[in-house]
């Protein structure tokens, strides 16, 4: 999940917590306030009330009355509120007024309502007044402003989300362009781009500064490097030159006696193969300092014929039998001479390590959408701690072998340039299979 | 055939000046660019061997300035393996060949001639030994006028040989110049004598062949 993700749903979260809380307190905070507004008001009709008193007034209220009952109620016409006056005997400890919500039922119609109950003595006689008034009207109205709130926090909700979501990725453009630009991209040092990153937050300009000078300093690495390797390229190879051409001409005396003749023949063989380890070695370097460019398009299937092809002395000089079963037509962008160097290594180790008569295989297909060459081999095989040492370099399987043990290190070192992946799977005296797995960004032509 | 070397290495140098001199042709030496530069300006030469790391400057330099005015002189660039790689444009710069150092001298000498073969349209078409006849152009050997059927290879090896009659040519110069510079350090390996048992046995039907020597265990030469 994304950052931008991450923090809009956090924020969502933690709002929605928020709006949870508000939203339990609401019922309280509105009674609260509307009771205590209808208090007010029916405390005020009860002073107006009492302030109107007189004897005439409550015989008319009570006394003379048509039914002669000892109430007198009066209720307005939509029953929204009712005044009840009633002789009472008068208690001790009595508070004076109380309110209660309870429920009446005033001409055969039940409502709930908000009651003062006031007692007071007028003529030595004792009366409870009531006033109510109706709850129908709050309730309506605290649904409403319930119903009301929720609609309005959801698309609060809703709103803040999407905006947090816009404006935390506009916030992090700036990294997702320095990942991107700055580090993705960027396969040499000598590709990077040391342009600033316009960022609004100090955060990314800090990073894409670091950055710079991170690679800054990789950069100047890289040039020491490849300064290095050239400078011992040239110190080593022209004394081998001066060497070799030296014997060449020697060889060409016709006074030689045999054993000079020999030993001068000797000395060359081992100058040639000084030359290519260190060869090989430069090469390792070259291909680890990166100085190669990766923009040809290699075709597999003619590479792996031209290579069957002039491989074909040794193969019969060994009996070996070799079966071409590339069936895929996959264009690869890379290196074309590197990634011959790196099947041609896989193909003569596998021939070199055959058994007389043997048999190599070599196929391609596709695991799990990722597109293979398989060269199997049915040689000596290796066992698992082998197979562990074999890309080191100078390794070689036994120490009778010919070869300096660089040529799987540098197809190791071909392949990770590549981004190219190698599998090993082998058994003791059944044979190997190398498996190059290539990125998933080679499709089938 | 008139020859310049320019390589900064004096020792080098000579060898190479040795070995060419011994082949026929008529050779200078120029150590750095501004020798190099005088050289050319001064005097016609059919070939130059170049350096690409001089003391007083990019051997480049040099070439760009000679292809400026002399356009039928072959160029060959000696250099070490690498300093070429990054810029493999030498040869859109006007050189006519590369060799890496370590090169073997009868490598030298079979691009130079087939660079100089170039450059002159052609004109040496053909190499004859003892009665064969090579046709370069075409890749055909015949022997008094019967054409011989020999594979690609089998010709290569006959060239090779026939450009450096009466030298040694070990099997390690052979197996370089038929398979390439591979990287592989197998170094002594005997395909090559397959080859060049093929060929023999297809020579010797038409003629004997005993100019056509193997020198012990290093190699082969064929003698005028």
């Amino acid at each position: 999940m994304k950052i931008k993700h991450q923090l809009a749903i956090f924020n969502a979260l933690t709002r929605l917590l928020v709006i949870v809380v508000l939203w339990l307190m609401l019922p309280i905070l509105i009674e609260n306030v509307v009771y205590r507004h209808i208090n007010n008001g029916l405390l005020e009709k009860k002073q107006k009330f009492i302030d109107h008193l007189d004897r005439n007034e409550i015989n008319d209220f009570i006394e003379n009355s048509d039914d002669s009952t000892e109430t007198y109620s009066q209720f307005s016409t939509l029953h929204s509120e009712f005044l009840v006056l009633s002789k009472s005997p008068v208690k001790s400890n009595q508070k004076k007024a109380v309110f209660t919500n309870e429920y009446r039922i005033i001409e055969g119609e039940e409502n709930e309502y908000r009651i003062l109950q006031y007692h007071f003595v007028f003529d030595n006689q004792g009366y409870q007044l009531e006033i109510g008034s109706s709850l129908e009207e709050v309730k309506d109205l605290v649904f409403i402003i319930k119903f009301f709130i929720l609609i309005v926090f959801v698309v609060i909700l809703f709103i803040t989300f999407l905006a947090d979501t816009f404006y935390i990725e506009y916030l992090l453009k700036p990294f997702y362009k320095i990942i991107d630009t700055k580090i993705r991209r960027v396969n040499e040092p000598e590709a990077f781009d040391h342009t600033p990153i316009k960022a609004r937050s100090r955060d990314f300009r800090e990073l894409d500064s670091v950055l710079n000078q991170m690679m800054d300093r990789i950069s100047e690495l890289f040039k020491k490097e490849k300064q290095f390797i050239s400078n011992v390229s040239h110190e080593l190879l022209t004394p081998i030159a001066l060497l070799k051409n030296k014997f060449e001409n020697l060889l060409q005396n016709d006074s030689l006696d045999d054993n000079a003749f020999d030993k001068i023949a000797g000395s060359l063989r081992t100058l040639d193969m000084l030359k290519k380890i260190i060869n090989n070695l430069l090469l390792i370097s070259r291909i680890e300092n990166n100085q190669y460019e990766a923009n040809e398009s290699v075709n597999f299937h003619e590479l792996i014929n031209d290579l069957v092809e002039d491989l074909q002395d040794r193969i019969e000089d060994r009996e070996i039998q070799i079966f071409n079963k590339m069936q895929h037509d996959c264009i690869f962008t890379g290196n074309k001479t590197l990634i011959h160097i790196l099947i041609y290594n896989l193909v003569t180790n596998a021939i070199k390590y055959n058994k007389p008569k043997g048999h190599i295989i070599i196929e391609d297909g596709f695991l799990d959408d990722r597109y293979f060459i398989a060269i199997t081999d049915s040689g000596i095989g290796m066992n698992a701690s082998q197979i562990e040492n074999i890309f080191n370099r100078f390794a070689r399987i036994s120490s009778d072998q010919d070869g300096q043990g660089l040529g799987l290190a540098i197809a190791e070192s071909i392949a990770s340039f590549h981004h190219i992946e190698i599998k090993v799977s082998s058994q003791i005296n059944e044979g190997t299979i190398f498996r190059l797995l290539f990125p998933e960004s080679i499709k089938h032509n | 055939m008139n020859i310049l070397i320019v390589e900064d290495n004096k020792e080098l140098a000579v060898e190479v000046y040795d070995f060419l001199c011994n082949t026929g042709y008529v050779c200078k030496i120029a150590h750095n660019c501004s020798d190099a530069l005088e050289e050319v300006s001064s005097n016609d030469y059919d070939a130059m061997l170049l350096d690409l790391g001089l003391p007083d400057g990019d051997g480049f330099e040099v070439l760009k300035t000679v292809r400026k005015t002399k356009s039928k002189m072959a160029v060959i660039v000696l250099t070490a393996r690498g300093e070429l790689d990054d810029r493999i444009n030498g040869l859109h710069l006007g050189a006519d060949d590369y060799l890496t150092k370590p090169f073997a001298l009868t490598e030298l000498s079979a691009r130079l001639f087939a660079v100089i073969r170039r450059i002159h349209g052609f004109t040496l078409n053909n190499l004859s030994i003892h009665g064969f006849l090579l046709q370069l152009q075409d890749y055909k050997v015949s022997y008094s006028e019967t054409p011989i059927s020999l594979t690609k290879k089998e010709f290569d090896i006959f060239q090779y040989l026939v450009l450096n009659k009466n030298r040694v040519i070990t099997r390690l110069q052979l197996t370089e110049h038929i398979w390439g510079d591979i990287l592989e350090v197998n170094s002594d390996s005997n395909f090559i004598d397959v080859h060049v048992r093929n060929l023999r046995k297809k020579l010797d039907k038409h003629t004997a062949i005993d100019w056509f020597e193997t020198v012990r265990n290093v190699g082969y030469r064929i003698n005028e």
